[in-house]
């Protein structure tokens, strides 16, 4: 029982990083029919914001303000960086190919990703960036928490869970109750018709692409607290980030948050009871499972046409 | 019919051109390969090792001591020699020694190399090198196929002055038995050559004392390892766990204390990165020694620190300066039997296996073995990391 309650919280743990990452994918294509593979790179370097902001404040062991303020100042960093970054890709090189055929795009993101991967190795190096979260405060995150059964729930899992949980129930809240969200509701269900109502298409747009960059710049972060990150993780992150997308329904934000979650605990399961090896190679056969056999996903509604 | 022609013709021209593109390297590099060299113009030695990336630490040590090296030694051996650097970041893959192999073999004036530091980059590297007549000589390449084995995956152009895997699995193993009195102990690898490798040899060891052991597998892009952790039993003494990335040690022996497991990580030689895995009571094995205990060695020590006062001692450099006072020993003896110039750089490769070093700065006489191009009655050291991070030699 125990090693299924600590799976579960490692699990839950990825799962809520999944599901922000995923998020971003599902927003912009939500609206722009896009795959954006360069998202996973926007992961990458909220990452090492993150880091830079965290040298800046003094580091892990040494800060120059407390823990709590510490970890909110850098994410935000990560966040704001994202979201101008997200800005400047949307801008350079999706918005110039809007009215392209759709495989431009894509080549697009795709050539977005090696662009920011290899410009930040080149940049930093490809050194790993630790952020020894383990210094901060002596060991407290990893040390205080609580204990379900002989499972202890350290502090910095909670932080990172509750931490996705409040952006993605923000981020719900402002796609369902403000008029920017209803305006990006009815931009995703049809365009044209959005714009001849008088909403600013491109505003849209590029509100989604700050959206999207911010929670996977707050991701990177949130990742980043327990594992090294380098130059080159963004290409993983995203396909991982990519499939949870696939997984909830591409475009649908509760399936996003679910397959995220659904893939952390299918990683975090198969590590535990399988094998360790075996996880990423799962995690692609549950992508080409839901391909292949729903491919609207579990929350996405199939695109049925009249011929 | 004429299409036909044209067709056959193209085809031609185009097996022509793709015959003399793939020759083009080889005929180039046996050009370099048996040109003359002049002992009295100035040589160059190359290092190939990663200067950044997540290994570029070990790389600086090594270019910090190759170089300091070359300044204290060469011209005392009548040798004007100048350093050429290649970086091969372990994130781009083994195939990068051979990148900035060819780049070297290209230089004539280039007639050893220091490394490649990797075993994968030597893998890759050594046919090239061996192809153009350069000696190289790695302070830092452990797999043991590289110079054992029926299908050798380094040339007889290859030498290492640091032991091989062969020495450091069963060193390591007995180390877990007999002063750690491990019972259980689980092992990882990352599913790549090194780590497999090492894991082997140091499980057949801890089988054969009765240990009992536990084999888990892991990608080399894993950084978070909850799950892996999960599966450790709560009555493990040891986790084995050769990474190349110091900081990924780091974060399983942290990841090990948060979920309430008392056993102690052991790294290899890839492991060890003091400065990136620091976390206290867990073990490191490694070449070479710590060199601040080798009496002989101290006024090198006192040297190389003058040279580079902000730099940091540890286990990769001093190899560097080993391997790089071989070179140019052998390069010596090169151009003393040769009256002042070479024949062909490989008459380097012919000197080195002979290359006798009375103290060397490990501690000791070094000379090669006679069966492989390996050092003789060399032996590799644990180190167990302090509450203030320092590695102190225990084994």
């Amino acid at each position: 029982m125990d090693t299924f309650i600590q799976l579960t919280l490692n699990g839950l743990t990825l799962g809520s990083v999944y599901a922000l990452i995923a998020l971003g994918y599902s927003l912009v294509y939500g609206i722009l029919k896009l795959l954006n593979f360069a998202h996973g790179d926007v992961f990458m370097v909220g990452s090492f914001i993150g880091f830079g902001a965290l040298q800046l404040l003094g580091g892990s062991a040494d800060p120059v303000v407390p823990v709590w303020l510490l970890l909110i100042l850098i994410t935000l960093a990560a966040m704001a960086g994202c979201a101008v970054l997200g800005v400047a890709i949307e801008r350079f090189a999706y918005r110039p190919l809007r009215d392209a055929p759709r495989i431009a795009p894509l080549i697009s993101a795709l050539g977005v990703s090696f662009f920011i991967a290899y410009s930040m190795q080149l940049l930093f190096g490809a050194d790993q960036r630790d952020y020894d979260a383990f210094s901060m405060s002596e060991g407290a995150l990893f040390f205080n928490g609580f204990d379900i059964g002989n499972v202890r729930v350290p502090l910095l899992r909670i932080i990172i869970i509750v931490s996705a949980f409040v952006l993605m129930a923000l981020l719900w809240m402002l796609v369902t109750r403000t008029r920017t969200g209803k305006a990006m509701q009815a931009t995703s269900h049809d365009r044209e018709a959005a714009a001849m109502m008088g909403i600013d298409i491109d505003r849209v747009i590029v509100f989604a692409f700050v959206l999207g960059s911010a929670l996977a710049g707050a991701a990177g972060v949130l990742f980043a607290l327990r594992a090294p990150t380098f130059a080159a993780i963004g290409f993983l992150a995203g396909l991982k980030g990519f499939t949870a997308a696939v997984i909830g329904g591409i475009g649908s934000i509760p399936g996003a948050m679910a397959g995220g979650l659904i893939l952390g605990f299918a990683e975090a399961y198969t590590q535990g009871y399988i094998s360790t090896k075996w996880s990423d190679l799962l995690v692609f056969v549950i992508l080409i499972g839901f391909m292949l056999f729903r491919p609207q996903g579990l929350f996405g509604k199939a695109d049925i046409r009249k011929v | 019919m004429k299409a036909r022609a044209v067709a056959v013709l193209a085809l031609v021209a185009a097996v022509a051109a793709a015959i003399a593109a793939s020759t083009a390297g080889a005929g180039s590099s046996s050009a370099a390969a048996s040109q003359v060299v002049n002992c009295r113009g100035p040589l160059k030695i190359g290092l190939i090792t990663p200067l950044t990336g997540g290994a570029g630490f070990l790389g600086q040590e090594q270019l910090s001591w190759t170089q300091y090296a070359i300044t204290r030694l060469a011209r005392g051996l009548g040798l004007r020699v100048q350093l050429v650097r290649g970086d091969t970041p372990v994130e781009k893959g083994p195939g990068e020694g051979l990148v900035v192999a060819q780049k070297m073999i290209a230089d004539s004036r280039l007639v050893a190399v220091i490394g490649p530091a990797t075993s994968g980059a030597v893998a890759s590297a050594s046919q090239a090198l061996f192809a153009a007549g350069i000696a190289h000589i790695s302070p830092s390449a452990t797999r043991t196929s590289l110079t054992y084995g029926s299908n050798k995956e380094a040339t007889s152009g290859f030498f290492r002055v640091v032991p091989g895997d062969n020495i450091q699995g069963p060193t390591d193993a007995n180390f877990m038995v007999d002063k750690l009195n491990a019972k259980k102990v689980v092992l990882i690898d990352f599913q790549e050559p090194y780590s497999v490798g090492l894991a082997d040899s140091t499980q057949a060891v801890l089988r054969r004392k009765g240990v009992e052991t536990i084999r888990q597998s892991t990608s080399v892009n894993t950084t978070d390892f909850s799950s892996l952790v999960t599966r450790v039993p709560n009555d493990a003494d040891i986790v084995f766990f050769p990474t190349q990335q110091p900081p990924d040690a780091q974060t399983f022996a942290q990841q090990l204390l948060e979920q309430g497991k008392r056993a102690k990580v052991f790294g290899g030689d890839g492991a060890n990165g003091p400065t990136q895995f620091k976390l206290a009571g867990s073990y490191v094995s490694n070449f070479a020694p710590d060199i601040s205990g080798v009496a002989s060695s101290k006024a090198l020590l006192d040297g190389w620190k003058k040279a580079n006062p902000s730099a940091t001692l540890g286990s990769f450099g001093p190899p560097a300066y080993l391997a790089t006072q071989v070179a140019l020993l052998a390069i010596k003896r090169a151009c003393d039997a040769g009256n002042g110039r070479m024949n062909t750089r490989r008459d380097i490769i012919r000197q080195v296996k002979k290359v006798r070093v009375p103290s060397s700065i490990l501690g000791g006489a070094f000379r090669f073995s006679t069966k492989t191009n390996d050092p003789l009655n060399a032996k590799f050291y644990i180190f167990q990391i302090q509450p203030n991070g320092t590695y102190k030699l225990v084994g």
